[in-house]
């Protein structure tokens, strides 16, 4: 699910790009904080960053005593991106292994689904290999699916989500 | 896996952020995101190159997976989804996946039933003819 988030944040502004005109500032700012928040690329608690839509305030600068950069704490609001237990969503297939498939949703990449979470489909092995039911329902790549969450894992280092998914319920499978 | 045991959607147990946090419809997602991506084209030659990976990716996901494209129907699926008293996730989910009958909405969001609110299969029906309809004249 895409979240509408307000945040408060710190953008260091280093003395060269100061300039005395406000309108340059602000722009400045909003640069720096489209930068930092790329790099920060997702959180814990609130996901994926995806993107600033507005700098809702600027607050006063503090000088930084030894560098003299400038420190501004700013509140701005973005799009963030995260998946939760339970939840039902589309993804895409992206690559299919013998134990299940990958399914990209939203930022994420890494969406697993076992083939122990999908029990009807038996996997067919080939140049372009797929997971079939006995409707011929088929799952290979670039088809898209609806799954339910079971599980999310932060991973700290990565600074990414690890998802598992499954297929077992109603209304849940390949969608058109 | 997740630290959080009690987080489960289906019952609407969701963290803080979710219930203080608007959520957002994928259709929604789009015209903003689609937006930004045009001022940001004003800017520069090269958007691809200002945006993030997950800007980049999140943009192609809800191109592929909204529903309503034109953003007079985008406002009006909110519109009729908010006279339900659903909660956000649960409005965003139904204007997501664009249940067809009464069943497959009570699967894809379970507590819309368990809530103890007035809301009874006909009025689910209502508000998916209401839905399918936006759909239609889109």
């Amino acid at each position: 699910m895409f979240l509408k988030v307000q945040l408060p944040w710190n953008v260091i502004i280093s003395a060269e790009d100061l300039d005395a005109k406000g309108l340059m500032l602000q722009r400045s700012i909003t640069i720096r904080l489209l930068d930092d928040f790329a790099c920060k690329k997702a959180t814990k608690d609130l996901g994926y960053f995806c993107a600033v839509t507005t700098l809702d305030s600027i607050g006063e600068g503090k000088v930084r005593q030894y560098s003299g950069d400038v420190l501004f704490p700013v509140v701005f609001s973005g799009i963030t991106f995260k998946l939760l237990r339970g939840e039902i969503l589309d993804g895409v297939v992206h690559k299919v292994f013998k134990h299940g498939v990958l399914l990209r949703c939203g930022p994420v990449d890494n969406v697993y689904l076992s083939n122990q979470k999908m029990p009807d489909y038996k996997y067919v092995p080939g140049e372009n290999p797929v997971f079939l039911n006995d409707k011929l329902s088929k799952i290979s790549k670039d088809v898209m699916v609806r799954f339910m969450v079971i599980g999310t894992k932060w991973l700290e280092v990565e600074r990414e989500f690890r998802v598992l998914v499954s297929l077992e319920g109603d209304f849940l499978g390949p969608i058109s | 896996m997740s630290g959080e045991e009690e987080e489960n959607a289906a019952e609407l147990k969701i963290g803080d952020e979710f219930l203080k946090a608007k959520c957002l419809m994928n259709c929604e997602v789009s015209l903003i995101l689609e937006h930004k991506y045009e001022q940001l084209q004003q800017m520069s030659d090269d958007p691809m190159n200002q945006v993030s990976q997950v800007f980049e990716k999140s943009l192609q996901y809800v191109k592929r997976f909204s529903r309503y494209k034109n953003p007079d129907a985008v406002r009006q699926v909110r519109e009729i989804l908010s006279r339900y008293q659903l909660a956000e996730f649960e409005l965003c989910v139904l204007g997501n996946l664009c249940p067809e009958t009464v069943e497959e909405a009570i699967a894809m969001v379970p507590s819309i039933k368990n809530r103890g609110r007035a809301l009874d299969d006909e009025a689910i029906e209502k508000m998916l003819n209401d839905l399918s309809l936006i759909k239609r004249f889109e």
